[in-house]
């Protein structure tokens, strides 16, 4: 992965960006040069609102509705000024000399046409290729990215196939008519540790044997950092800093970078479970559970989760986490088993609960956007609970809400009256812990609460919940398949496949070696911030035993399994 | 002749000044324009060319008169309408504009009409003159009264259907989507069988057996008290939760809707009523799938569930939840079934089952004068002309909110 020393495909000077907002047109970007060499690959990080996708978008020389490039800008692909060519010879370029692949390869294919149709489109199109020269073609480069069954996984619809390896089937598709620049616009965001790994690998394979180009756009900086030969750091729309990956890990300059790179560095100190025999919050005692006699999702799932204690349930997606949460607030009760809460019997569905029983168990959702009404303001989302399970009415609600907007740390005054589309991410999951909060629970489940945010922002919501929970003596259930996420905050881990409870134990166990191989598999599988990591670990594993692969072949009679499900 | 070599220079100047200051679209325009004129004025001579010049005037004051209108109401309205209304299309802004004319014409029409709806002051079909700006009717009425009349009977019974038919659907819609299961089955089928019956025929087959002149008022007030029952029983399902508040709602709801028919029936007499209840019928099942199918998308949010596991009633659900985010696509659905209704009441005054004489009303005011277009006469085609532009401005309108609406989802 050395700096290929060879000439210059994409150069961009001076790039402006406007967006049009309140009837202004206000700076998106804000001045970026930009120099990308052939078969070099670029990552491009910062949080979200940095102006990461709208740099990739602009490489093609494309602009979003409501935005446009300013004047005075230059975007030269390959001695082509893309700023002043007209519409005709831009498209020319995209999907032939330029391809794009998107951060939800299941959103952004055609659910109505096959993959190989979907591929094979762009060379027809360009005349680069006849349709079955173009389909060989596409079997081949489902070969090298080691997709099962290459030569029949392209006669499927998208629907039929696994998010990674649809994001496999796009960078091949992107890779159909060879072309010298790929934009990876967070594709691998959506996907978890053990699938991300082999879109990972595939990716860098691929971009390698082909000298491509590419712009890597992520907010993960151990991916970049597998991925990219340089590195450039923006922020609201400005550069920080650029440089080569190992020089940037090793000797940030800017303070910025300094923080980014800093993040992972919170942990909460872990508690340990009162020995004085009191009952534990919640415990969930043989749950078994499935939609609307389906198959069964929870096959025996057992775990307690002790009064001010964070348990954090991980495991991919598909593992049975958010529908554990499901039967422990009663949105689906169980087939066999029961919720204990304080000892006592939960009812198992949530219409039969008392009003006190439902305030005591509240949720946080992944989805800020989704989980908080847009049109309400944000007075009336925490009040309501308050109103609700306190009965409080007029000062002494409002005085309620303004503490809880305190306690999240936001200007009472100012977002008092505010709707929630006009906040920030960030924001939007405060305003959703602190709708928690005010019901005065004391148990929360948080579903995945930081995988939509960048991890300068995930960061403080971690601190935050932490903060909250030694003030107010919670209990957190945490959903997520974030390892660092648990690292930072878990007191116990809880570790789920297929339905079931693979291994759980305190956080200090957990991460501390005999485990179970699932277990290790989802460890192992967490991007480090070594720019070798990947390669280390591919020649480690072999490039076959990696992700849904691995996990299938874990044996059950190994005896680690045996020892560890006791 | 001076006309023509006037409309010429006058283009040609428009297309060079428009081809010097670099304007592409409005220079191709002027210039196609000519070129059309050149053919026009040798087809047709001088009268083709003056009639392009009219219609092209029309348009440029329609143009200008929606600008001042949105510049005027911009200059009204509240910081947060005027930022919408800037944005607004012309065409939007000429639609509030006939709007808002259609709407003062009904509501002041004693004060602005010359004459009664109902007076004979001349001979039937008598020209235009200084008396009648439009001419007469077939009995001798003055058309101008009649068209200013026939705005407040014919709006405001399609706005009370229309309104009707939204209470009705849009509620019995929210709850089928919150409540699911067999009341949801239940509603579709029903609205199933009553769409499964042509419009038309439903409406002449319900005016046949209850409405027209036989019309008696204690059938129509039965049938509003109806009507109101059963549309207060689908609040109460939503709103109540006890076997106690089924009791209390149940006497509320009898009677509000004993007032509620008491008031109509006392401002339209009974064969507008029945008309209003077909209407509302008709078009009930169309409001109540959109809202139904809009609603269902709502339930699904993540904070629906938050406020089920909160404990929230249906009613909240419905109320602060489901409601606030579903007005945009209902509100353009409001304007376009708007316009059905208008046309479906104006199709059936033509018929002769709507509108009873001599209320005036501009679909029978189509049909009264229909003989006079056999001689030439363009007095027919003037109601006719009311019930397009109106259509045609609350769609422009609807437009823009649709467009407002799909835009917020970004």
């Amino acid at each position: 992965m050395s700096l290929k020393k060879t000439d210059v495909l994409l150069k961009i000077r001076d790039l402006k960006i406007q967006g049009y907002s309140d009837e202004t047109w206000v700076d998106i970007i804000k001045g970026v040069d930009l120099t990308l060499h052939r078969g070099e690959v670029m990552g491009l990080i910062g949080e979200s609102g940095a102006g990461k996708s709208t740099i990739g978008a602009a490489a093609m020389g494309y602009a979003r509705d409501g935005t446009r490039i300013v004047e005075g800008s230059s975007i030269e692909f390959d001695g082509i000024e893309l700023t002043t060519s007209t519409e005709g010879e831009k498209r020319a370029l995209r999907g032939s000399r330029i391809a794009y692949v998107a951060q939800s390869a299941a959103a952004s294919f055609n659910p109505a046409h096959k993959l190989i149709d979907q591929h094979t489109e762009a060379p027809v199109q360009y005349r680069i290729k006849k349709r079955l020269e173009a389909q060989e073609d596409a079997i081949e480069l489902y070969e090298r990215l080691r997709l099962p069954n290459p030569g029949e996984i392209g006669f499927r619809y998208p629907h039929q196939v696994s998010g990674g390896q649809l994001q496999r089937a796009m960078t091949a598709m992107a890779m159909s008519c060879r072309p010298d620049l790929i934009i990876f616009d967070e594709p691998t965001t959506a996907l978890d540790v053990t699938t991300q790994i082999e879109v990972l690998a595939a990716i860098r394979d691929i971009v390698d044997q082909f000298n491509t180009a590419a712009i890597y756009i992520t907010h993960d900086l151990a991916v970049v950092a597998q991925m990219a030969d340089t590195i450039k750091v923006l922020l609201k729309g400005e550069e920080v800093e650029e440089a080569p990956t190992d020089q940037m890990l090793e000797n940030p300059q800017e303070d910025y970078t300094k923080s980014l790179w800093a993040v992972r560095s919170f942990t909460s100190p872990q508690k340990h479970r009162p020995t004085d025999g009191t009952p534990p919050l919640i415990s969930v005692k043989n749950v078994d559970a499935s939609y609307s006699n389906g198959p069964k999702i929870l096959d025996d799932v057992s775990f307690d989760i002790y009064e001010g204690m964070t348990v954090a349930v991980v495991g991919e997606s598909g593992s049975g986490k958010s529908t554990t949460a499901r039967v422990i607030t009663g949105l689906l009760p169980p087939s066999e088993g029961e919720v204990l809460f304080k000892g006592e019997p939960f009812p198992a569905y949530y219409k039969d609960r008392s009003k006190d029983q439902l305030r005591q168990c509240q949720m946080i959702y992944q989805m800020a956007d989704t989980a908080l009404n847009p049109k309400v303001q944000i007075s009336e989302i925490i009040g309501r609970p308050a109103q609700f399970y306190s009965g409080l009415k007029g000062t002494a609600l409002k005085t309620r809400v303004d503490e809880l907007l305190d306690l999240i740390e936001l200007e009472p005054s100012k977002y008092y009256n505010r709707y929630p589309p006009e906040l920030s991410g960030g924001q939007k999951q405060r305003i959703g812990i602190a709708r928690a909060l005010a019901a005065e629970p004391s148990f929360i489940v948080c579903d995945e609460v930081t995988s939509a945010l960048d991890q300068l922002v995930a960061e403080g919501i971690l601190r935050l919940l932490d903060r909250l929970q030694n003030e107010l003596n919670l209990a957190y259930m945490f959903i997520t398949h974030d390892l660092a996420t648990v690292r930072s905050i878990a007191d116990e881990v809880v570790v789920m496949q297929n339905g079931q409870v693979v291994e759980q134990g305190p956080k200090d166990d957990m991460f501390t070696p005999p485990h179970h191989p699932y277990t290790d598999l989802l460890l192992s599988s967490v991007p480090e911030m070594d720019p070798n990591w990947l390669t280390t670990l591919l020649e480690e594993r072999g490039v076959d035993n990696i992700g849904d692969a691995a996990a299938a072949k874990i044996d059950p009679d190994d005896d680690k399994v045996e020892g560890t499900q006791a | 002749m001076v006309f023509v070599i006037l409309y010429f220079a006058l283009l040609l100047l428009l297309s060079c000044g428009a081809a010097y200051y670099n304007q592409r679209s409005a220079f191709l325009l002027l210039f196609s324009l000519t070129l059309v004129s050149l053919v026009l004025a040798i087809i047709g001579g001088i009268p083709a060319l003056r009639f392009v010049a009219i219609a092209a005037g029309m348009l440029l004051a329609a143009g200008m008169m929606s600008y001042a209108f949105r510049e005027f109401l911009t200059a009204l309205a509240s910081d947060e309408m005027a930022k919408e209304l800037r944005t607004a299309p012309l065409t939007a802004a000429f639609g509030m504009f006939v709007i808002f004319i259609v709407a003062v014409m009904g509501i002041f029409a004693p004060a602005i009409a010359p004459h009664g709806e109902a007076e004979i002051i001349s001979q039937a079909f008598a020209p235009p003159d200084n008396n009648m700006l439009l001419g007469a009717d077939q009995l001798g009425r003055d058309m101008f009264s009649r068209i200013i009349y026939g705005a407040r009977n014919t709006v405001a019974l399609a706005l009370c259907g229309t309104v009707l038919a939204f209470i009705l659907g849009a509620m019995a819609g929210l709850l089928a989507a919150t409540k699911g299961g067999f009341f949801d089955g239940t509603m579709g089928r029903i609205a199933d069988v009553i769409m499964s019956i042509p419009s038309l025929i439903f409406a002449l087959l319900m005016l046949s057996i209850f409405g027209g002149s036989l019309a008696a008022p204690s059938t129509s007030a039965w049938l509003l008290f109806g009507f109101a029952v059963i549309v207060g029983t689908l609040f109460l399902a939503a709103a109540a939760y006890s076997v106690l508040s089924w009791i209390i709602g149940a006497a509320i709801v009898v009677g509000v809707s004993f007032a509620f028919a008491l008031a109509f029936t006392s401002v339209f007499d009974a064969s507008e009523v029945i008309l209003i209840l077909v209407v509302a019928v008709i078009y009930s099942p169309r409001v109540f799938r959109l809202t139904r199918a809009v609603a269902g998308n709502v339930v699904v949010m993540d904070y629906i569930e938050a406020a089920k596991l909160r404990g929230e009633k249906n009613w909240y659900l419905i109320r602060r939840e489901i409601l606030p985010n579903s007005t945009a696509p209902l509100v353009a659905e409001f304007g376009l079934e708007f316009c059905f209704v208008f046309l479906l009441i104006a199709g059936l005054s033509f018929l002769g089952l709507g509108i009873q004489p001599p209320t005036a009303d501009w679909g029978s005011m189509v049909r009264e004068n229909a003989t006079l277009i056999s001689f030439g006469e363009i007095t027919p085609l003037i109601p006719a002309a009311a019930i397009a532009l109106l259509t045609v401005a609350v769609n422009f309108v609807v437009d823009w909110m649709l467009h407002r609406s799909s835009g917020l989802k970004e």
